[in-house]
């Protein structure tokens, strides 16, 4: 039987510190070995045969129509690249990596920022109870369905009873009322302002939970050093986030890549194809265009596009783990 | 405001932080504290900003829940009596069924993914066997494969199988994306139980499959509660596949439904908010009571990528 050692990496990095007590089992080398092994393929063929038939072979199965003029139920006539050819021209395929892009640029930016300025207040809390406290209110949205949050924006954004435009006509700013999903020019800006101010979310909570890992002594360390809140922050808690944010960057990259039931909800890629992203224009494609070669092979260039981001992605943090975690305490040097 | 009686220092709880006290540069205590009473006071309001704005949208979908049309339009804002739970009754008929489907799609693929994910991880995690790593890259690399770029073959192969428009239309592709994030998920944590712990039962004759049912699921206890709970999220959250493939207004999930039903009572917004609220309580129950749970399943995804 093969001895594998336990402890090293089987194609996905561990998140966790694997222990040494991890050895095969003994019952496996057991005599009844034969009829045991054929006993634990028995078992794991369920999940294969489901991920076989209901991933691998659609994917696959998309993979090669993408090559053909597919129309499903009928004949697929082999066209070669012929596809790929007409997504290079496809000025609307175009346009939505554009808008997705701009949806990207703040992705990385404000609604980062938003969420580490309230993790910084928040750590700054004396009482844990009231962090606590704080940190259950701020991510209660997170709780609500994500169809419940576009369609409850779509309403604070509508032009005549939406509560933006209302309050615009309280405050005295009402020549400032807009259409807001209903204007090219402001669409897609509304679209990436919803859940502003972006607080409930992943981001939100992987900067709360790093920095309050970093240990209390490391901040005490600092203020005898006379490092003032921005220089900690600049000093300390950036860096030590920094793996964090590294992980966020490409989960937002996978998360704008993905993006469109917002938008298929909001303005359904309008008005004027001013909010089209990726995943509307291959959906367009296939279920109003009929073109399911040209959809597959949209399809497969996002899946491939993923695949290599998350492989990226991936690579980069287990590289990122063979080197030796920072020792915490060695931190404030920095300072010196 | 309620965070203007915060004056529990760290120091006056008692809390370690002996440098600060031992320190000899240590300023007076007095002023430390009323210092940071002043910092928690910034700080609690500039929290208390935001989670309000945060909160609004949602705060306002409750007040407006309870509104007639005719309290819509004559007081926006304020709350107006007397309140219409009537709102609520009219509005469950038409979004019960859409949480009755979105249940059973959910309780299905929780089932099937805690049992065939604790399986399969317990296999590919605990036993040595030609091919176990082959095995196991095979379903980790769906991880890195999002459900919406398998949309378009998906849909054809489905309906080749003439399932559109079926339970199991909603619950296949469920139950393989949560699986796969199960599998994951599980292996981690079931080499991580000591081995000892499995040679203690294995010398008292316990079979392979008395390991798994009284050691490795019982042990398991809190990642089998965070796949649960992230099935129901994930059936709360699936907008596409719902929406392409069902046609059957009973068949509808949550999403969906919601949407249509958004589309029926376009401008009656107390009932319409009192549906998104009914619609959106499971989730809230789940959050409130298992928030461990929850807030785990929402960063399962990263912690299976990290």
């Amino acid at each position: 039987m093969a001895t594998t050692n336990p402890t090293e990496s089987l194609g996905v990095p561990e998140p966790l510190p694997r222990g040494q007590n991890v050895t095969r089992s003994s019952v496996s080398r057991s005599p009844r070995s034969r009829r045991l092994t054929l006993a634990l393929y028995l078992a794991i063929l369920p999940t294969l045969v489901l991920l076989g038939l209901f991933t691998y072979y659609p994917d696959i199965n998309g993979l090669v129509h993408s090559l053909t003029n597919w129309e499903p139920g009928f004949g697929s006539p082999w066209v070669g690249l012929a596809n790929y050819q007409t997504m290079i021209h496809d000025t609307l395929w175009i346009e939505s990596f554009q808008h997705v892009g701009e949806f990207f640029i703040f992705a990385v930016t404000l609604m980062w920022i938003f969420p580490l300025f309230l993790a910084e207040v928040l750590i700054t809390l004396s009482s844990a109870r009231w962090r606590f406290v704080f940190r259950s209110l701020l991510i209660v949205p997170l709780a609500f369905p994500g169809v419940v949050q576009v369609l409850i924006w779509e309403f604070l954004y509508d032009p005549n009873s939406g509560a933006i435009n209302h309050f615009l006509h309280v405050i005295g700013l009402g020549g400032l009322a807009q259409n807001w999903l209903g204007n090219p020019h402001l669409a897609l800006l509304s679209l990436i302002f919803i859940n502003f101010p972006w607080v409930a979310g992943l981001p939100f909570l992987i900067f709360a939970a790093g920095l309050q890992n970093i240990p209390k002594e490391v901040f005490d360390a600092a203020l005898i050093d006379g490092a003032g809140r921005w220089r900690r922050f600049r000093s300390i808690d950036l860096p030590m986030l920094l793996r964090q944010i590294r992980l966020l960057f490409f989960l937002a990259v996978i998360q704008v890549l993905q993006y469109g039931y917002a938008a298929f909800i909001a303005t359904n890629g309008g008005p004027n194809n001013a909010t089209t992203v990726p995943v509307l224009r291959m959906l367009n494609v296939a279920f109003d265009a009929d073109e399911w070669g040209y959809a597959a092979a949209l399809s497969t260039v996002l899946l491939l596009v993923m695949v290599v981001v998350s492989g990226l992605a991936l690579l980069l943090s287990r590289g990122r783990k063979d080197k030796s975690a920072p020792d915490p305490s060695s931190r404030p040097a920095a300072l010196a | 405001m309620a965070v203007t009686d915060l004056t529990t220092t760290r120091e006056a709880r008692g809390s370690a932080v002996p440098h600060r006290r031992t320190g000899a540069v240590s300023k007076p205590r007095v002023r430390l504290s009323k210092r940071t009473r002043r910092t928690d006071r910034i700080a609690g309001t500039i929290l208390a900003v935001f989670a309000f704005i945060g909160l609004f949208p949602y705060l306002y979908m409750l007040e407006t829940s309870l509104k007639s049309n005719r309290q819509f339009n004559a007081s926006y804002w304020a709350p107006s009596f007397p309140l219409h739970f009537h709102n609520y009754v009219s509005a469950w008929g038409d979004v019960a069924p859409y949480i009755l489907t979105s249940l059973i799609v959910a309780a299905v693929t929780m089932v099937g993914c805690v049992f065939l994910g604790s399986v399969t991880a317990f296999v590919l995690g605990r036993f040595e066997f030609p091919g176990r790593r082959i095995f196991f890259g095979f379903i980790a690399v769906l991880l890195m494969v999002p459900g919406i770029a398998s949309i378009i073959p998906l849909f054809t192969f489905m309906h080749s199988l003439n399932l559109l428009n079926t339970y199991p239309d909603l619950i296949i592709p469920q139950l393989a994306a949560q699986t796969v994030l199960a599998v994951v998920l599980m292996k981690t944590f079931v080499e991580q139980i000591p081995q000892t712990l499995f040679d203690a039962a294995a010398v008292d004759g316990a079979s392979s499959a008395r390991l798994y049912w009284n050691i490795m699921l019982p042990l398991a206890r809190p990642i089998i509660g965070t796949v649960a709970v992230l099935s129901v999220i994930a059936v709360w959250s699936e907008y596409f596949w719902p929406e392409l493939t069902i046609t059957t207004n009973s068949l509808r999930t949550v999403p969906v439904g919601l949407q249509f039903f958004q589309g029926e009572l376009t401008t009656s917004y107390g009932p319409l908010f009192a549906g998104y609220l009914i619609a959106s309580a499971p989730l809230l129950i789940l959050f409130v009571f298992l928030s461990r749970y929850f807030l785990a399943g929402i960063q399962g995804g990263l912690v299976a990528e990290q």
